[in-house]
């Protein structure tokens, strides 16, 4: 190695060095982006408010408009849904005895969404799911048997359905249609 | 070891004087900081200096390939993000690309550019933990936490397209899930004008840093036609100095309308097809996918990003075998279906497998911090090396 | 230290019914204590805490916020949980060598603090040989270290002890070869000595003094990095490929033992390259009749100056760059410290026989030198904010800020 060389490696040593002390040291000026969730997030602030429309985060059911129509149990590949629901002549439809969602076998892909004709079924921005017992992780959505929802010719009118109806379609609707053009970016 | 078919065979030597040296075995384990997943190294050391590493693959193994003859050709697209969850977007797309070559769909163009868009935010997610993850395994923690930080802002932008942050599902079978949202193209395009500086302030903290260069420079040199030979693929090959890219020689997609280069390596600061020359190409893909995404946001035409296919997705009997340029390489996808609603076979071939057979072979001679750069120089990924 | 035991005995405060030398000793015994339990150790966990707060600075993060008001008491909680930690001696190792490994280390550590000024009057034994002391015992720690990579019966351990071993016995030389030349420039070994050679204010520190010394000084903190196992030279306990090096097998208190030895050590760096090179506790002020007062300014001048060279700048290094590899390491102290070592020891020899009180023109050239590479270094660093599309807005100059707003 001769002395050119040599000199050059030390020189190269010094800048390059210097070159990344001199970024390091503009990063301790600069703001640090830490959320220091969860304890001292601004008040009146739920991170969850803050998450986007399409976050799949745990899975809630809207058993209200639920039609029992089963598309979400088939379309899970995981077999994480279960629901019992037999037709009774006498209360006039399906009639939901059972609505279980197991979270711990839940891998948040959407297949179960994507389907429901209503929206009953989706995801929600709630992620905070830790428990101590694996049991708990079953989320059983029938408390007494209910009768499935029947969707109304000519829109929902009743005031406690028809919000619940509003927000299923929108989040249903969201997921790509081949009838539906989009435009720009 | 007592594995059968593992057994490291120990070279005793009988120096000057009668002293007789034994070679040491290391087990670099399943549990480790730098081997990037669960891998295994054998490790046969003269002390610092490594005679054979021998890789011990399958501590991630989940019957992936099996589980997609059980789930059904719609059910298996949340799978796929499993495969590669570094860069699970191009697995999306290969599994979806393969369902519509076999049943004959044509994907919409604007779900085209939507899925453009995604892998080249892939790309750039992957590129970022695989250049950040080098740096850490060579002691360098700091441009590591910067690689994570650009990450978390591509992860918000991940959450408003899809919903999720690592098992993005973003793809179906005929075009994408969702369309872009409202003014995502503008978050994009601020992100990228944000970011583009800060990939030249990487390098300048890290990438050619007179130390960390001495430690990537020459070492492990992949020559062209090993690389060949070995098939790697991707940055690997690349690095080596041959231009290939799925994207250009075999292109899918709507990447026959993009422009952008192909960054190779050429030996710039040691020896061509050095941990050096695969590191630089990755950092220069980042800045080529930038371009691309601008391309896209400005050319994306209106138009539905789905096409027509049924639930019940019975494509005909039949194989097909489609390529996608995943962050790792060529991953390829044969697919085997026999008219009913589960594939028959679905075979998975990634770029990390491929490389990660080469490791014995590049591992005689370097020391055991090489072994380090060399793995991660690679960009080995377990879950794909497994599946 | 001595004349005021000497003064307390002559007017009868201690009773001379025990020879001086008893008095002399137990003084000592006690003022060691007092430093080693009230200073070294609270140092050594306070720079954990100086650490990770500054190194998450760098990293766009905040650090420890949690336990105490800025997480100051993180140390604490750090120390408490290692001793109740699980003691676990593998079945393997040897036991005696595996459990006396960490306080050789410790000892090595801590017996440098008897000859390590604080300010004119307050250190604890001023040797004639101070310096010369100071880098003996630095050397026990080599042999901690190897116990523990060798008795710890892993192979990970071993290549970490040795690796360590081989780092710091070479990095022995040049960090001696560039002691000498302060130890020229003052004419004596003694501590004391060399920081009364020289003066309070920037261009009569021994580092301005010729341009030898100032390689001198660049060589001697690069070595001091290596001896201390910090990165660039970290290989010994290189997380990323040894999982700990040598203290992999250790857990609970006795891997803290390591760790604090670390972290203290980087407050001897700083203090014997303050001590040769930068003043010492010289202030520009007499300050006769207030011995107080003095004494407090000066020992707070020597601990800043310690720590800004010592702790500050060690860790603006060890999360900026990346590792050396051990060959590497190997060709740097042998190929390029040792022989510019050697051109400084030659260099200020013939500089202090040509010109014996110095040459001011040069001292404040090089203070002009290094004033301006500072200036220089500073308006790169805006460059990069710039370069980064960072307004004062995306600043904050303040040490103990938070973000607090999500997403």
């Amino acid at each position: 190695m001769g002395l050119g060389s040599y000199l050059r490696n030390i020189a190269d040593t010094v800048v390059t060095i210097a070159d990344g002390l001199a970024v390091t040291a503009s990063h301790l000026v600069r703001k640090p982006v830490t959320v220091e969730y969860p304890d001292r997030v601004p008040d009146g602030v739920r991170v969850q408010d803050t998450l986007p429309f399409r976050y799949r985060g745990m899975l809630e059911v809207d058993l209200e408009i639920c039609t029992a129509c089963l598309a979400c149990e088939r379309a899970c590949p995981i077999d994480c849904i279960v629901i019992d629901a037999v037709k009774d002549k006498a209360a006039g439809g399906l009639v939901m005895t059972r609505f279980d969602i197991d979270m711990a076998k839940c891998m948040y892909c959407g297949l179960c969404s994507e389907p429901c004709p209503t929206g009953a079924i989706h995801h929600t921005p709630e992620f905070e799911g830790a428990d101590y017992s694996l049991e708990s992780l079953v989320r059983r959505f029938v408390k007494e048997p209910t009768l499935a929802y029947r969707p109304k010719k000519g829109g929902e009118t009743d005031p406690v359905l028809a919000p619940l109806l509003e927000r299923g379609l929108a989040y249903v609707s969201d997921f790509a249609d081949p009838d539906r053009s989009g435009s720009g970016a | 070891m007592g594995l059968a078919g593992f057994e490291v065979e120990v070279q005793r030597q009988t120096e000057g004087g009668g002293l007789v040296t034994e070679d040491m075995t290391l087990n670099m384990g399943p549990q480790h900081p730098s081997t990037h997943g669960v891998l295994r190294f054998v490790v046969r050391a003269d002390g610092e200096v490594m005679k054979e590493a021998l890789p011990d693959v399958g501590y991630l193994h989940r019957s992936i390939e099996k589980i997609a003859e059980k789930v059904g050709w719609h059910g298996f697209l949340p799978y796929t993000d499993r495969v590669d969850y570094v860069a699970a977007m191009f697995c999306n797309h290969g599994w979806a690309m393969a369902c519509e070559q076999l049943a004959g769909i044509a994907v919409p163009r604007r779900g085209e550019y939507c899925r453009v868009i995604a892998d080249e935010m892939c790309r750039l997610h992957s590129h970022l933990l695989s250049v950040g993850s080098m740096a850490m395994d060579l002691g360098a923690f700091t441009p590591f936490t910067h690689a994570i930080r650009e990450r978390e802002y591509l992860n918000d932008l991940f959450e408003e397209l899809c919903g999720a942050r690592l098992t993005f599902h973003y793809m179906r079978i005929g075009g994408v899930g969702w369309d872009l949202p409202p003014g995502f193209g503008d978050k994009l395009a601020h992100f990228l004008d944000r970011f583009e500086p800060l990939i030249d302030e990487y390098d300048r903290l890290i990438s050619y840093n007179k130390i960390y260069t001495e430690r990537l420079a020459g070492v492990a040199v992949i020559s062209p036609q090993d690389a060949i030979d070995y098939n790697l693929v991707g940055p690997n090959l690349r690095g080596s100095g041959i231009r290939y890219d799925v994207r250009r020689d075999d292109p899918y997609s709507v990447y026959p309308e993009l422009d952008f280069e192909v960054p190779v390596g050429r030996g710039e600061l040691g020896v061509l097809g050095d941990c050096f020359d695969r590191y630089i190409v990755r950092v220069r893909e980042m800045r080529e996918s930038c371009r691309i995404l601008r391309q896209c946001l400005r050319q994306i035409p209106d138009g539905p990003v789905i096409a027509k296919v049924p639930r019940n997705f019975k494509p005909p009997a039949g194989d097909c075998y489609v390529r996608v340029e995943s962050a790792r390489g060529d991953m390829g996808w044969y697919v085997v279906s026999d008219g009913t609603a589960f594939p028959h076979r679905c075979k998975i071939r990634t770029g990390s497998f491929a490389a990660i057979s080469m490791i014995p072979r590049l591992s005689r001679g370097l020391m055991l911090a090489d072994l380090v750069a060399v793995i991660a120089s690679l960009d080995l990924v377990a879950p794909e090396i497994d599946r | 230290m001595s004349e005021l035991v000497d003064r307390l005995v002559a007017n009868g405060t201690l009773p001379a019914v025990l020879p001086l030398w008893v008095w002399q000793l137990g003084a000592m015994v006690l003022f060691g204590s007092i430093v080693v339990f009230l200073f070294v150790l609270p140092v050594a966990g306070i720079t954990t805490w100086v650490e990770r707060r500054i190194m998450a600075r760098m990293q766009s993060r905040i650090g420890p916020n949690r336990t105490g008001p800025v997480g100051f008491l993180q140390w604490l909680a750090d120390g408490v949980k290692n001793l109740l930690k699980e003691d676990i001696v593998p079945a393997a190792a040897d036991a005696r060598l595996f459990r006396a490994a960490p306080y050789v280390v410790i000892v090595g550590f801590v017996a440098t603090f008897a000859a390590i000024p604080f300010s004119s009057a307050l250190i604890i034994a001023d040797l004639d040989i101070g310096i010369l002391y100071v880098t003996a015992v630095t050397a026990l720690v080599v042999v901690g270290i190897l116990m523990a990579g060798w008795s710890s019966n892993n192979k990970w351990a071993l290549l970490g002890g040795i690796r360590s071993a081989a780092q710091i016995v070479s990095y022995e030389i040049p960090a001696g070869l560039s002691i000498f030349p302060a130890v020229l420039l003052a004419g004596t070994l003694s501590m004391q000595g060399i920081i009364a050679a020289q003066g309070p204010a920037p261009w009569q520190w021994f580092v301005f003094d010729n341009p030898f010394a100032f390689c001198a000084f660049v060589v001697l903190f690069t070595a001091s990095l290596a001896e201390g196992n910090r990165t660039p030279f970290d290989l010994p306990e290189a997380e990323s490929e040894l999982v700990a090096g040598f203290a992999t097998e250790y857990s609970g208190m006795r891997n803290l033992l390591f760790f604090m030895a670390e972290w203290g050590n980087l407050y001897v760096i700083g203090a014997i390259a303050t001590t040769l090179f930068l003043g010492g506790w010289q202030i520009p002020w007499a300050l006769e009749g207030h011995p107080v007062l003095r004494h407090l300014l000066e020992t707070l001048t020597f601990v800043v100056k310690a720590s800004v060279v010592g702790i500050l700048l060690p860790i603006w290094l060890r999360w900026t760059l990346p590792r050396v590899r051990v060959d590497q390491m190997m060709v740097m102290c042998w190929k390029y410290l040792v022989p510019i070592a050697l051109v400084n020891l030659l260099g200020t020899a013939m500089w202090v026989v040509a010109f014996p009180n110095g040459l001011l023109p040069i001292r404040l050239a090089l203070l002009a030198l290094t004033v301006c590479a500072a200036a220089l270094f500073v308006r790169r660093v805006i460059f990069h904010l710039r370069n980064a599309r960072l307004g004062r807005e995306h600043l904050s100059f303040n040490p103990l800020a938070t973000a607090r707003s999500p997403g």
